[in-house]
């Protein structure tokens, strides 16, 4: 569906990374982790295309859903001017989320501005621990503290947690039965790695450049293995959340 | 007829605004969003003989107001088209045309042949920029236009259109070429070929290094090129190229087309077609036209004889 909602709330959560906090009851009637909202940032022909932002949290008692986003290019800069109390053009929720699972024990992995959507899903988890990598500023480890058993934090410049990647600091994969992970391609193509060489289920949510968003452009193209073959998924409507077994990372 | 009724060289359109090729998918989309049967047609994604994946990601590169793709014709082929998609879009009252492309213009002639009167036209794509055999090749030479034109139109059962490249030297006389190989009506413009590049990784954006560029950034060049096709050729016109308003719409038809589709727009505005539409009939109604065929070439310009394109009836 297509809204024009009102900014309930707009921040800086550290240096470059904003969290919006959008009204938006219907939307997050629908609303599951995973999915992403596709946000007109204003009014003009420039920048043309919308963007999509993953939700980060969906407060259903309040009707708001929260995205984070981080301020790299001409859109998220017009997004960071936006205030409270203005409107934005958004349509959503859009995409496949994560299904969530009751097997037990789970790990969200997540680097960079791709921990922001695990966020909703480790709280939707009874017993999840959090694995995050940051090149140095962090956010939302208050929440994820609270949502998850253990919270394991890596940064590239060893500011918090232990020094560099995320995926050097998941010391027993074994002992979960899902492993959630969204961040950069490689840290992705690791996780996927780990989960393979032990067994361990895993879904990964992968970011590709998209146009539409709801699955008629067929820009945001992703590798994806159907048995001995491989075909072009789109990551707007058949992702971005796909099991990691099917998801080749080397195209 | 009503107000707003067209008719594009046979296909009779309840209203001028369609949905362009690449743009809307099979209709399945959008459906969610408003009854497909408010539109006067819908373009399909462009179909080729086999199923095709299409080109490596990253396919799209935003530009200045507007955007360049290298999707590379992805589509599931045109059995999977009429076994699976078709069946969708007949539970609507809108016209289908089926966008086809081939390598050679026997496939484009299978094609043809196959799809019968199954849809209700045939768009003929010798303009996509994103491939590297056909597609484009046929599509910028008189010669080549002409003989594909005239081989599909013996094919074909239902009214053939011809989708044109910006990519030529002179569009004048592609269109005349189109017309002479037996094109009921013309459609333009497609994609004009563009680049982007990263200048910190100092590479192309786009994997497939050049794409087409569309969007409001390309309506100018659309607006002037239809305005010397319809001074070419009496064939009916689609005019398309970064159409997102009923405005730009209206200038299309002031340049000389008889009906219009919307493209890029759909991608940030599910509802532009219906807001074009919307925006068309009460532009009629303001300025006292009883009929939506009396827009195209009703335009006073400097230093001709102002003598007004008019339809023939």
């Amino acid at each position: 569906m297509q809204c024009i909602c009102k900014i309930v709330e707009n921040r800086e959560l550290c240096k470059d990374v904003f969290e919006m906090k959008i009204e938006c009851p219907e939307m997050v009637r629908e609303a599951q982790p995973g999915q992403f909202l596709h946000l007109k940032v204003n009014k003009s022909i420039d920048p043309l295309l919308r963007r999509p932002i993953s939700i980060s949290r969906i407060y259903r008692d309040t009707g708001v859903i929260s995205i984070v986003y981080q301020c790299v290019g001409k859109g998220t800069k017009e997004m960071t001017a936006l205030k409270k109390g203005e409107y934005i053009d958004v349509l959503g929720p859009l995409g496949s989320g994560f299904t969530l699972s009751d097997e037990g024990k789970c790990a969200v992995v997540g680097g960079g501005i791709g921990i922001a959507p695990l966020l909703e899903l480790a709280c939707s988890l009874k017993d999840c621990d959090a694995y995050l990598g940051f090149r140095c500023n962090t956010y939302k480890l208050d929440e994820f503290s609270s949502a998850c058993k253990e919270l394991y934090i890596a940064t590239e410049d060893g500011s918090t947690g232990s020094k560099g990647y995320v995926t050097d600091i998941i010391k027993d994969i074994t002992k979960y039965n899902v492993i959630y992970a969204c961040g950069p391609k490689g840290m992705l193509k690791r996780v996927k790695e780990l989960c393979e060489d032990t067994g361990v289920k895993c879904f990964v949510s992968v970011e590709e450049r998209m146009g539409c968003g709801i699955g008629a452009c067929l820009v945001c193209a992703c590798r994806i293995k159907e048995g001995d073959t491989w075909h072009y998924k789109k990551a707007c409507t058949d992702g971005p959340v796909f099991a990691a077994e099917e998801v080749d990372f080397d195209d | 007829m009503t107000r707003m009724s067209v008719n594009i060289g046979g296909i009779k359109l309840k209203n001028p605004v369609l949905t362009s090729s690449g743009t809307f998918g099979f209709g399945r989309e959008y459906s969610g969003f408003y009854d497909l049967s408010k539109l006067g047609g819908i373009v399909v994604k462009g179909l080729t003989l086999e199923p095709r994946e299409g080109n490596k990601p990253p396919r799209i590169a935003e530009t200045p107001a507007g955007m360049l793709n290298s999707v590379g014709l992805q589509n599931p082929g045109v059995e999977y088209f009429i076994e699976k998609e078709l069946p969708f879009l007949r539970g609507y009252d809108v016209a289908v045309i089926a966008n086809i492309a081939g390598n050679t213009v026997e496939e484009y002639c299978m094609m043809a042949r196959r799809l019968g009167s199954l849809v209700d036209g045939i768009e003929l794509n010798i303009s996509c920029p994103n491939v590297k055999e056909g597609g484009a090749a046929f599509g910028i030479s008189s010669e080549s236009v002409y003989n594909i034109t005239r081989r599909v139109k013996e094919q074909c059962k239902v009214p053939l259109i011809v989708k044109l490249s910006p990519n030529v030297t002179d569009i004048k006389e592609i269109a005349e070429s189109a017309k002479e190989g037996g094109a009921d009506a013309l459609s333009l413009i497609n994609t004009l070929r563009g680049m982007a590049i990263d200048i910190n990784s100092r590479r192309p954006v786009l994997a497939n290094n050049v794409g087409g560029l569309s969007g409001p950034a390309v309506k100018p060049v659309a607006v002037g090129m239809v305005w010397q096709a319809a001074q070419a050729v009496d064939i009916p016109i689609i005019g398309m190229g970064g159409i997102s308003c009923w405005e730009d719409a209206i200038e299309f038809m002031l340049a000389g087309a008889d009906a219009v589709s919307v493209g890029t727009a759909n991608f940030i505005n599910p509802y532009a077609p219906l807001e074009i539409l919307e925006g068309i009939e009460k532009y009629l109604i303001k300025n006292q036209f009883s009929n939506i065929n009396e827009l195209k070439g009703n335009l006073k310009i400097y230093g001709g004889d102002n003598k007004c394109l008019q339809k023939k009836e």
